[in-house]
């Protein structure tokens, strides 16, 4: 119990360090996104529903600081119409991703990483290295389309291929150093991590 | 699936659809709430980078950081002469619209602020600036600096305000070509990861005859930026299936911005002639903020010179 806290505390600090994170401006501002990274290493050492309620807290945190503003046209829609403001192209609702979207795409990456777990509780991080650059690359793909999807066009131009790369390159180096401290935390709150996957507990 | 387990996933489902389908409003205040959360760190952070980036520099030496001072002093005292010519010139022509029956031209109001930080976001081009909501900053609010447009203020918190930036493609903007009558919309482009990208200027005229280096500019008519602000040049003119596009190369050189200015919005001033009989001028409908001329104040785009000296 007391690790499962620590980890929400952890998933928060990572929100804070966030922010010293820097950007490398030569891999377009590709960076190390901590938040994400601690939520694919927390997703392979905790059970299934902590790892949702981890996916809740990661998904709208990320989403309310780094998703821009919505538009938001004053008045309702009949007025907006006969006042001419749905006419004002820089006022007009756009495509835009709603605030939560990321929550759900975490919870999918982070139930494929709970298959990892037995690895993980022998030490070995090999698989769940691979399995979060895996998932980093996945998360970033899937809300790129997402937003590609809802503006009805996918350019993929040459520098978010670069920093697509970057990025996923960058998490599968800071994850084993992260694993191994989820792990040593592991083994001070005398926390074991299990394997009960989705099945049914035999009666 | 364990009966925990089905519950639990129920549960985030319902609270996950419930956060997606909310609405502007509701979204704009959690995204503000976190950002207010979030900015001790955020101005800790850009302090912190600014501290690193001038480890390496050399510190400049007191006579030459004098000399400094003085022609920033004189510099200074120019722009009041001028400013005070501007609100003058401003009196007076509030002064004959007010003959003509026509609108006031609200008085021009700049938020000067510090860019703290570039986000490093994953598709979405923004950057963060010292003044917020208690500064009187608003959200879609222009920002601005001498070369041109910079992009328009997105989340707020009390001292700290989010710029979504020009070259994203959420930023978009009634623009015209100088010289022209082609009208278009302005974007950024996808996800905007290059520093300096081109604009595209879309739903132009297929005909439109387009000289590359024509100077564009914002019409006033899009609901949020004002006219005549300088926002690029044409660099190239492409021909697609319905309408043409113009590719636009920024003014703003947005690497290496430190200082912009954020135009806050002014009401009419009170008094206005409104009347059913008075003559309107073609001006758009604008919810929230009312165009105001910057032609004065902004650097006026020059026509491409081929070396020689202005015609006499």
């Amino acid at each position: 119990m007391i690790f499962l806290l620590a980890t929400i505390l952890l998933q928060l600090l990572a929100f804070v360090l966030q922010e010293y994170s820097p950007g490398f401006a030569m891999a377009h501002y590709a960076s190390i996104m901590l938040p994400i990274l601690f939520f694919f290493v927390a997703s392979v050492a905790v059970p299934y529903p902590m790892m949702l309620v981890l996916a809740f807290i990661t998904g709208l945190l990320w989403d309310a600081r780094h998703l821009p503003t919505p538009p938001q046209i004053i008045g309702p829609s009949a007025e907006n119409l006969s006042s001419g403001v749905i006419a004002l192209p820089e006022l007009a609702a756009t495509g835009h991703l709603p605030l939560g979207a990321s929550i759900l795409i975490f919870a999918a990456l982070g139930a494929m990483l709970q298959g990892v777990r037995p690895q993980f509780n022998r030490g070995r991080i090999e698989l769940p290295v691979l399995m979060i650059g895996l998932a980093t690359a996945l998360w970033l793909a899937a809300e790129y389309l997402l937003h590609a999807l809802i503006r009805g066009s996918i350019p993929v131009p040459y520098g978010v291929l670069t920093k697509w790369v970057t990025n996923t390159l960058l998490a599968m180096l800071c994850a084993p150093a992260l694993l191994l401290i989820v792990h040593a935390m592991a083994a001070f709150f005398h926390y074991e991590i299990r394997n009960d996957g989705l099945r049914q507990p035999p009666p | 699936m364990t009966k925990f387990n089905l519950l639990a996933t129920l549960i985030f489902a319902g609270l996950a659809l419930g956060l997606i389908s909310m609405g502007a409003g509701v979204t704009r205040r959690i995204q503000s709430g976190v950002m207010a959360a979030l900015s001790p760190f955020i101005r800790s952070s850009a302090a912190t980078e600014r501290q690193l980036s001038q480890l390496g520099e050399p510190q400049p030496d007191l006579p030459s950081l004098k000399r400094r001072i003085v022609e920033l002093e004189m510099e200074l005292d120019r722009h009041r002469i001028l400013s005070q010519k501007y609100v003058q010139v401003l009196g007076e022509n509030n002064q004959l619209r007010e003959m003509v029956n026509f609108r006031r031209m609200s008085p021009l109001k700049l938020t000067a602020a510090r860019v703290l930080k570039r986000v490093s976001s994953t598709w979405w081009s923004s950057m963060i600036i010292d003044k917020g909501a208690l500064d009187g900053l608003a959200t879609d609010t222009p920002v601005l600096n001498a070369q041109g447009l910079i992009g328009k203020t997105g989340k707020m918190a009390p001292h700290m305000a989010e710029v979504i930036l020009l070259t994203d493609e959420m930023c978009r903007v009634s623009a015209r070509i100088e010289g022209t009558l082609e009208k278009g919309i302005l974007a950024g482009e996808r996800a905007g990861v290059d520093i300096k990208p081109d604009l595209r200027l879309s739903f132009l005229s297929r005909s439109a005859i387009i000289p590359p280096g024509s100077p564009v500019l914002t019409t006033g008519e899009g609901g949020i930026f004002p006219p005549g602000v300088m926002i690029g040049r044409v660099k190239r003119f492409e021909i697609k299936d319905v309408s043409a596009e113009a590719v636009i190369e920024p003014a703003v050189d947005f690497s290496q911005l430190d200082h912009v200015f954020v135009l806050e919005q002014t009401l009419e001033a009170p008094g206005t002639p409104q009347t059913a009989t008075s003559p309107q001028p073609p001006t758009p409908p604008a919810p929230k903020a009312l165009p105001v001329d910057l032609s004065e104040i902004q650097t006026q785009p020059k026509p491409p010179t081929n070396g020689e000296g202005p015609a006499r």
